[in-house]
């Protein structure tokens, strides 16, 4: 089930009704588990049960190492729940890629090898309840938290639907507190909520799909033909806006249901195309990734506690296993990569130039450097294959052979403007919170953005394709 | 644990004003939509009735698949009427029966007759076209995606605006009227042909028959039906074996296949004559699947001056007429195909013809 259809709000509209009966709360945190599989099951019966093994043997795992004081038992259990889970994961999402890149070895070595064909079809969400239910053991594990005291508790947890599909990534310490007491949300809460959702929702289906999206295919997905250098920045630049708006969309959409239903969700974006170098970018885009990157494969890699080689070849490491966390393609490794080059480079230019003081007017010219080599990155995360993001890349140099105009000029400027007004707002934004900002605004104009954008939606006819992230 | 802050505003009363504006702006939107000739009961087709209609082909007596001409040309209504089957409507605009054709071969619950309409320069063509989707039909059968379509439908029967060609974002980008030289832009998509009843049922938009503009649109859009690429004999050879195969598929397992090629104007039918000559693609076609078919040049002369507005599709009223003449040719030539006892006469070019050759 996704946020922008007419199932969600007729689902939606049950789920807040009910919730907001005089239940125990018992009853109310078993009628959103059970919202959570309905919402799951939505989009494939079956493979609820991935979702079950995955809770059941979290849990078990978890109270066993609590119950067991050897070390070897700890880690046996600690090893048991990583296979399972990223067995799922690697099964799912990397089978076939791992199968088509042995035959490719096979066959670069004079093998030649036919498997049997047969398709996986990859669950949704599963990249994201599989590092939640991981994050749970490894807390448990490393003695950063205690387990869940309740099954239901921490059932609801990897389950609760408004992050279920698509984060944002929550650690057990940040939900499952939340669940020990009633949570009910006061009116202002439900309606800031839907104000939320109202501009997630905006972001994504009217931005996202309805404006971007055209623009980015003309160019990315076209049949014939080589982009110039003006169609190829236009393209990769509507992408940057789609991306973001297609996934901040989500997760705004995903605080706002939780916020109305009385849970707090942490902030997955921080206006990430404001950012002055990379470090910043990954505090600043996807949040809870970046750092459930940071503290279960960066530090336990060795962080930059043990000398310069290893601090870089951590970052080198998480960036590409992260790369890879997006999609079974070497393309995704590559964006990954090049992320990782970045933040290692800069982490030696800091060395390197330690006492620099950047002035304001440079600091300006890092975040529009920064803006840019983000969109480098952007080409090899959309383009389908290395050749496709040559082509695009050389384009975006001037040097394309016969190129041909591909986006019309309306639908440029559009999608110029929208960008604009991202990266703009991003800026103006860059050290504040929405909260703060949408409270210093005057009553009525936040009133005219909130209706433009919903009737903006209602316009745009509110459907439109599955999130992006949804395929991770 | 996450804390979110609450921003101090007057909520409650915001929440009334974005809804009143919603309001508002659904009747602006509606109101607008009508005057546009919109209709509420047009039902937008979309990937999951495709999918819908697809699991409801197994076991079904009679299927049709191919691209718009056929999805327009047929008044499964009329069919029903004369043969008290009700066929399966599974073509799919802008997409190569020859597409479809093989979707069906691959689907083992499939033992009807197929009828395939076919437009000689999509059938041959070297990609699926639009319909591509269909090889992802899983992703359209979901709970979710179904439980949304049934809930769209309601309000589709209810409300006009809800026309996906009329989206915001659609209509923003046909202000675009080519002004950057060599770009296919939205201008020269096809804008709204088809209004879409229940089980896609499809018939032409009223309004291409009454605005002329709109009609000059899509007879531009067309742009003579020429392709960029050459249909070269290794191009139709390699469609012809496809079909070959698909229907041999097919009749191995007891269905069987007739192929239908409704009409194009001349201004279309002397470019795809050009690309694919009917002795090349029709009669071959034929010749090489053992197969039936009814061709447009098959009918009585005054049923070959049928009424195609934008010169690809027939109007309404003549897609009744064409079914009529098409669905009894056909149950003279398959004996899988039966007119009832109590069929009503035949229809003419009268019955959607008037005076001075203006549609009915």
């Amino acid at each position: 089930m996704i946020f922008n259809s007419l199932t969600f709000v007729v689902f939606f509209a049950i789920v807040l009704a009910m919730y907001n009966l005089p239940l125990p709360w018992t009853g109310k945190k078993m009628l959103l588990m059970v919202a959570s599989y309905i919402f799951y099951a939505a989009w494939n019966p079956p493979f609820v049960i991935l979702l079950w093994i995955s809770t059941v043997v979290d849990w078990w795992a978890a109270q066993a190492m609590v119950k067991s004081e050897r070390p070897w038992t700890r880690r046996a259990w600690m090893i048991a729940s990583v296979v399972v889970n990223l067995g799922m994961l690697g099964f799912f999402k990397y089978g076939q890629f791992l199968l088509d890149n042995f035959v490719a070895l096979a066959a670069a070595v004079g093998i030649q090898y036919q498997p049997a064909q047969y398709e996986i079809v990859l669950p949704v969400g599963i990249s994201f309840y599989t590092f939640a239910t991981l994050s749970y053991t490894l807390d448990v594990y490393l003695r950063r938290s205690k387990p869940a005291k309740h099954f239901l508790d921490y059932a609801l947890f990897v389950t609760f639907f408004p992050h279920l599909v698509a984060g944002p990534i929550m650690r057990p310490t940040e939900l499952v507190p939340q669940f020990a007491q009633e949570r009910r949300a006061t009116m202002h809460q439900m309606l800031f909520g839907m104000a939320l959702l109202t501009l997630g929702l905006f972001q994504k289906v009217v931005l996202a799909d309805g404006f971007l999206s055209p623009v980015v295919e003309a160019v990315y997905d076209a049949r014939e033909g080589t982009p110039g250098f003006l169609d190829a920045w236009v393209a990769t630049l509507a992408f940057a806006g789609q991306i973001f708006c297609d996934f901040a969309g989500y997760s705004t959409s995903a605080i706002g249901v939780a916020l109305a239903l009385g849970f707090a969700m942490p902030d997955n974006f921080r206006f990430p195309y404001a950012a002055i170098g990379f470090s910043d970018f990954w505090r600043r885009w996807h949040i809870t990734l970046s750092s459930w990157l940071r503290d279960y494969l960066y530090i336990p890699l060795g962080g930059n506690r043990h000398g310069p080689a290893r601090t870089y070849g951590a970052l080198m490491g998480t960036m590409l296993l992260g790369g890879l966390w997006h999609g079974a393609s070497w393309t995704f490794v590559a964006w990954g990569g090049l992320h990782g080059l970045y933040l290692s480079a800069e982490r030696w230019l800091r060395s390197r130039f330690a006492g620099f003081k950047p002035t304001p007017a440079m600091l300006v010219s890092f975040g529009m450097l920064t803006f840019l080599l983000v969109n480098l990155t952007w080409v090899f995360f959309r383009a389908k294959t290395f050749g496709g993001a040559a082509t695009m890349l050389t384009a975006m140099v001037g040097a394309a052979a016969k190129p041909v105009p591909m986006i019309a000029l309306l639908p440029m400027i559009y999608a110029l403007a929208i960008v604009t007004v991202i990266v703009g707002t991003h800026w103006f934004m860059r050290n504040k919170t929405l909260e703060i900002v949408i409270e210093r605004t005057p009553a009525l104009l936040l009133g005219i953005v909130w209706a433009m954008m919903a009737v903006a939606v209602i316009a745009e006819q509110g459907k439109g394709s599955a999130f992006i992230y949804f395929q991770f | 644990m996450p804390t979110r802050d609450i921003p101090k505003q007057p909520w409650g009363r915001l929440a009334l004003g974005v809804l009143a504006a919603m309001v508002l702006g659904t009747v602006a939107l509606e109101v607008n939509a009508r005057r546009l000739q919109l209709h509420a009961g047009d039902l937008d087709n979309s990937e999951v009735d495709w999918a819908v209609e697809r699991s409801r082909s197994a076991g079904a007596a009679v299927a049709i698949v191919g691209d718009s001409r056929i999805l327009f040309d047929t008044d499964l209504d009329r069919f029903e009427v004369l043969t008290g089957i009700r066929p399966v409507q599974l073509a799919i605009h802008g997409t190569s029966a020859l597409t479809l054709l093989e979707d069906t071969a691959r689907n083992p619950e499939f033992k009807g007759l197929l009828i395939v309409g076919l437009a000689d320069t999509m059938f041959f063509q070297p990609f699926d076209g639009y319909g591509g989707y269909i090889h992802t039909r899983e992703t359209y059968e979901s709970p979710a995606r179904q439980w949304s379509a049934g809930l769209d439908h309601m309000l589709q029967r209810r409300l006009a605006f809800l026309d996906s060609s009329h989206r915001l974002s659609v209509v923003a980008a046909r202000e675009d009227l080519n002004f950057r030289q060599g770009v296919e832009g939205p201008f020269d998509d096809i804008w709204k042909l088809a209004e879409v009843g229940e089980r896609r049922q499809t018939w032409m938009w009223p309004r291409i028959i009454t605005d002329g503009r709109l009609r000059a649109h899509s007879r531009w859009a067309w742009k003579g039906f020429k392709e960029k690429f050459p249909y070269t004999p290794e191009l139709i050879a390699k469609g012809q074996a496809r079909a070959v195969a698909a229907v041999a598929t097919i009749r191995a397992r007891g269905g069987d296949v007739a192929f239908v090629r409704p009409p194009s104007d001349i201004h279309l039918r002397v470019n795809e004559e050009a690309q694919v000559p009917k002795a090349k693609g029709w009669d071959a076609l034929l010749r090489n699947t053992h197969s039936v078919g009814v061709h447009n040049d098959d009918l009585p002369p005054h049923l070959r001056r049928l009424i195609m507005p934008e010169w690809s599709h027939l109007s309404r009223r003549c897609a009744t007429v064409f079914t009529d003449a098409y669905v009894r040719r056909l149950a003279v030539l398959t004996p899988r195909l039966k007119l009832r006892a109590d069929a009503p006469a035949p229809l003419s070019r009268d019955d959607c013809v008037g005076p001075g050759g203006k549609p009915l």
